[in-house]
């Protein structure tokens, strides 16, 4: 534990600092969501800065010294400071603040919002701190930090009973998988001596046994439930349907990254020892997780009706191109996975904040109900249109890039992960149906009833819109993007727009990226973790 | 004079198959909360019944026994939870049965 600075942990600090202040200012009376909103995204926005400046004062090759003295084996403490882990950090921090800002536009005098703003601190502080995990025990209690506070999350709307089912499917699925890691980890403490995850890298006396075999069996079930694998996806699109959209850009862009994560810490290294002996099996069991998970996803997705639905699958046939990355496991990959993940934030959070700003201008559920939509929010089916087009992989976009780098590190590394990278680009060609669907229903149809009156305002209709005031706004004096912006709230508007913006200019110029991804790569699978 | 590891794994791997076969079984929301502990009290007694028979000498010990103690107080975090949702799922559907609390579908 010597070695590292107490100034190091101020990210995490400011995060839990933002959760204490919205606590204590909900007790000491405040109300609007702009006060605990405003609290939130400052320290939010404070910690993701300082995440930042820790990547480029401690370049990255520095980095890669100084974990020597922390992952010395079973005697070094449970936190070691990775380029990779900060990346990840970063990651966390930018879906954390991506949420606060885009669900500053929701309902002004919420009675929920100071819960909201409190527990998505507490969750992004469980992720931060599972990026910088050195011991499983260490890593499953930090996930749990995280997963608590989304349980909450998905349900804390008293009258909803909706989102209420949602948090029960959830709660069951969540404590299941929790439980099962957590035999997993006991049967790996068994068989190794020890929890700390640099030790799983060379395998135990006598042989990777069955006893460690199990155990990592286990572990990937309990964590595959948090990254959505398919055997375990079931939970995910009841969750992501019934739970407020922010709340479902947070768990589709930042839990699951969370689950990659540790998918990283506890198996990538393993991966060598895997290849070496008998956990072959286990190998091959990561590869047909990863093709069944994009296929089913991909086929779900093709018949869905309802677009948060339709969403949620592609979440999920999105987690098997990352678990891809993983089961080639080497540096390659392994950064092409983070810049897929990263395209995978851009995407999915910017997706999910467009169904909220879809639900404040009077949209409903149903794909067919986009109907016209770029006409009368035309920025935001614009940055819709342009997140979808990377979620499908078309060139030019970040998604694109991603999945280039992770299916050209299959090809490169030969064998039957040929067969993986093809099987992964079948998919990406059968998503696109999905996805230009919907983009010919935003586009080519008229709105319902709407025929030439292009600029119409939205309907100010709607039980649930008299609560949020934008909605009910008088009618535009501008133009359309003036009404736009008031409908749906300029804090979201921006946030959309930005999330397609740097989709589009991280597509046309990944070469930053991907050279600190490299980088972090290398040195997190020279670490043997 | 102790019992032996395999006695112990075993029991620890009987209660781990009884708390899935619970989990799938189940429809009462209560239950399933009991079903869930019981396989986290499986892992707990794992990394005990570890603790004391660690697989090289020299290792194991304080961790294991440690470990227990933290995931004793995680259940109990995470039953606190469990029980707030199925209060509030009560008392606005009227019922804790997981089979009958189901609107989410295509």
């Amino acid at each position: 534990m010597t070695g590292i600075p107490p100034m190091a942990y101020l990210p995490e600090g400011f995060v839990l600092a933002s959760t204490l202040l919205v606590f204590l200012a909900d007790a000491l009376g405040a109300q609007r969501r702009r006060v605990f909103g405003g609290i939130s995204t400052l320290l939010l926005l404070g910690a993701f800065l300082l995440v930042l400046a820790d990547l480029r004062v401690y370049p990255l090759a520095a980095l890669a010294t100084l974990p020597a003295s922390l992952v010395g084996g079973p005697a070094s403490g449970p936190i070691v400071f990775t380029s990779l882990g900060l990346i990840f950090q970063g990651l966390f921090l930018g879906v954390a603040l991506l949420v606060a800002l885009g669900s500053l536009s929701e309902g002004e005098l919420d009675p929920g919002a100071a819960i909201f703003y409190g527990l998505l601190g507490l969750a992004t502080l469980g992720m931060l701190l599972v990026a910088i995990s050195a011991d499983l025990i260490f890593l499953l209690l930090s996930i749990e930090v995280s997963t608590l506070s989304t349980y909450v999350l998905v349900g804390y709307v008293r009258r909803d009973s909706r989102g209420l089912e949602a948090s029960m499917k959830f709660y069951i699925i969540g404590a299941l998988s929790t439980a099962i890691s957590f035999f997993g980890a006991s049967l790996l403490y068994g068989a190794y001596g020890t929890t700390s995850l640099a030790a799983f890298a060379f395998p135990p006396a006598g042989g990777l046994g069955n006893l460690a075999l199990v155990g990592f069996g286990l572990l990937m079930v309990g964590l595959g439930f948090k990254l959505t694998l398919v055997p375990f996806h079931m939970w995910a699109v009841d969750v992501y349907d019934g739970a407020s959209p922010p709340v479902s850009a947070l768990l589709s862009a930042g839990s699951k990254k969370m689950g990659l994560f540790a998918f990283f810490a506890v198996f990538i290294a393993v991966v060598h020892v895997f290849n070496a002996t008998e956990g072959y099996a286990l190998l091959v069991a990561l590869g047909g997780l990863a093709v069944v998970t994009m296929t089913v996803g991909n086929l779900q997705a093709l018949q869905q009706h309802n677009m948060k639905r339709l969403l949620a699958y592609s979440s999920i046939s999105q987690a098997g191109y990352l678990l891809l990355g993983i089961a080639v496991a080497t540096p390659a990959a392994l950064s092409g996975a983070t810049l897929l993940a990263v395209a995978h934030v851009l995407m999915k959070g910017g997706a999910f904040l467009v169904v909220g700003a879809a639900t404040a201008a009077g949209v409903g559920v149903t794909i067919e109900e986009y109907r016209g939509l770029g006409r009368r929010l035309p920025v935001t089916a614009l940055s819709f249109a342009i997140l979808l087009l990377s979620l499908a992989g078309i060139p030019l976009t970040l998604g694109f890039v991603g999945k280039f780098y992770v299916f050209g590190a299959a090809v490169e590394a030969g064998g039957w992960f040929i067969f993986l990278a093809v099987a992964g680009l079948l998919n990406s060609a059968l998503s696109v149906f999905y996805y230009g669907r919907i983009l010919r229903i935003m586009y080519m149809a008229d709105a319902p009833g709407e025929g030439p009156e292009p600029t119409r305002e939205a309907p100010p209709t709607l039980g649930i819109s008299s609560t949020r005031g934008v909605a009910n706004a008088p009618p535009p004096r501008g133009g359309v993007l003036r009404a736009e912006i008031r409908t749906i709230g300029v804090a979201r508007w921006g946030v959309i727009l930005g999330c397609a913006v740097l989709t589009i200019a991280f597509g046309i110029y990944p070469t930053p990226l991907i050279h600190a991804f490299n980088a972090a790569a290398e040195q997190f699978l020279r670490l043997g973790y | 004079m102790s019992i032996p590891l395999v006695d112990l794994l075993g029991l620890s791997g009987g209660l781990f198959a009884l708390g899935i076969f619970g989990i799938i079984t189940r429809r009462n929301f209560i239950l399933l909360l009991i079903s869930v502990e019981i396989v986290m009290n499986a892992a707990i007694l794992n990394f005990l019944a570890f603790a004391y028979y660690p697989p090289a000498p020299g290792l194991g010990g304080v961790t294991g026994q440690s470990v227990a103690v933290v995931l004793v107080g995680l259940a109990a975090t995470e039953v606190a939870v469990g029980l707030a949702i199925v209060l509030a799922l009560n008392r606005l559907r009227g019922t804790i049965n997981v089979a009958e609390a189901i609107q989410l579908k295509l």
